[in-house]
């Protein structure tokens, strides 16, 4: 891995922690290897624009969304409330403004987009940016990715 | 006291009214909107029903954004003297300082703690 994309990496996992920590009051934490969370999946998509292009894809199983939904709002959800959705592509709008507010002028200088949630899976989204990396973290035994490419 | 929260997101609406509330704020109504254009409509429905006391605005929204609703205000005198905080994921010192000069009087980044909403909210709800 590049020094850049290790940087690209520790502040995704920084603005991961701080968004758990803070909105969540979970700690959140990294996994090393491949986690299988196809089943089912919710993705969550923001872009950015300007000096940075690229986007920033968050999937969850219905479970870990339901799960994250419950620790946002401290009420219980339901499989298909609407509010899942919202809780996954608001986490992701958080994550991803995290990511960016670390990056250093000028690429700070970039505008991200409102969050688009889909059920349909991730294929071809990121084909065409250069950079792309993806980690999985667990929170209290729920697992989630977050793709970043650039 | 009547608070608007204004935020695409439904979930980060509850979670907004929630850290009011955990802040103190005796709310005995909050009135919602998922964009500057429903925010607008809401004020003017609401003018003369009570005295608002806050807007609280994401800038990040679709149809209409937090910084045009703030310019859109102005132009139509709308609930001028209520203070406006700006909670959005949008930290660059570009988008605080345009908000500011659109007539926000406060900023809050996310993720935000309830004690950071308490600090930022209630000196303008002092002053007001």
């Amino acid at each position: 891995m590049s020094n850049a994309q290790d940087e690209a990496v520790t502040r995704l996992d920084s603005a991961v922690a701080e968004v758990f920590e803070t909105m969540l009051e979970r700690s959140c934490d990294p996994l090393e290897g491949e986690v299988d969370t196809v089943e089912g999946r919710i993705v969550a998509r923001i872009q950015f624009t300007g000096a940075v292009d690229g986007e920033c894809l968050l999937y969850a199983s219905q479970a870990t969304a339901s799960v994250t939904a419950e620790a946002l709002l401290g009420t219980p959800s339901e499989p298909h409330d609407p509010m899942v959705d919202d809780a996954i592509g608001e986490l992701c709008n958080m994550i991803a403004g995290g990511w960016k507010s670390k990056l250093a002028s000028p690429d700070s200088n970039c505008v991200i987009s409102t969050p688009a949630v889909t059920r349909d899976g991730l294929d071809g989204y990121q084909a065409k940016f250069g950079t792309k990396f993806s980690r999985n973290y667990s929170f209290q035994g729920n697992v989630f990715g977050v793709v970043l490419a650039f | 006291m009547r608070a608007l929260i204004i935020d695409d997101s439904a979930v980060m609406r509850k979670v907004i009214e929630r850290a009011l509330r955990q802040a103190g704020l005796e709310l005995s109504e909050v009135l919602q909107a998922s964009n500057g254009e429903e925010a607008l409509q809401t004020l003017r429905d609401n003018q003369g029903s009570g005295a608002l006391a806050l807007i609280l605005s994401d800038i990040n929204m679709p149809v209409m954004d937090g910084l045009q609703f703030l310019e859109a205000r102005k132009q139509e005198n709308l609930a001028q003297g209520v203070p406006v905080v700006m909670i959005t994921t949008e930290g660059n010192e570009s988008f605080v300082l345009r908000a500011i000069a659109a007539g926000a009087q406060g900023y809050i980044c996310k993720p935000f703690t309830a004690e950071q909403v308490k600090a930022r909210v209630l000196p303008l709800l002092r002053a007001a």
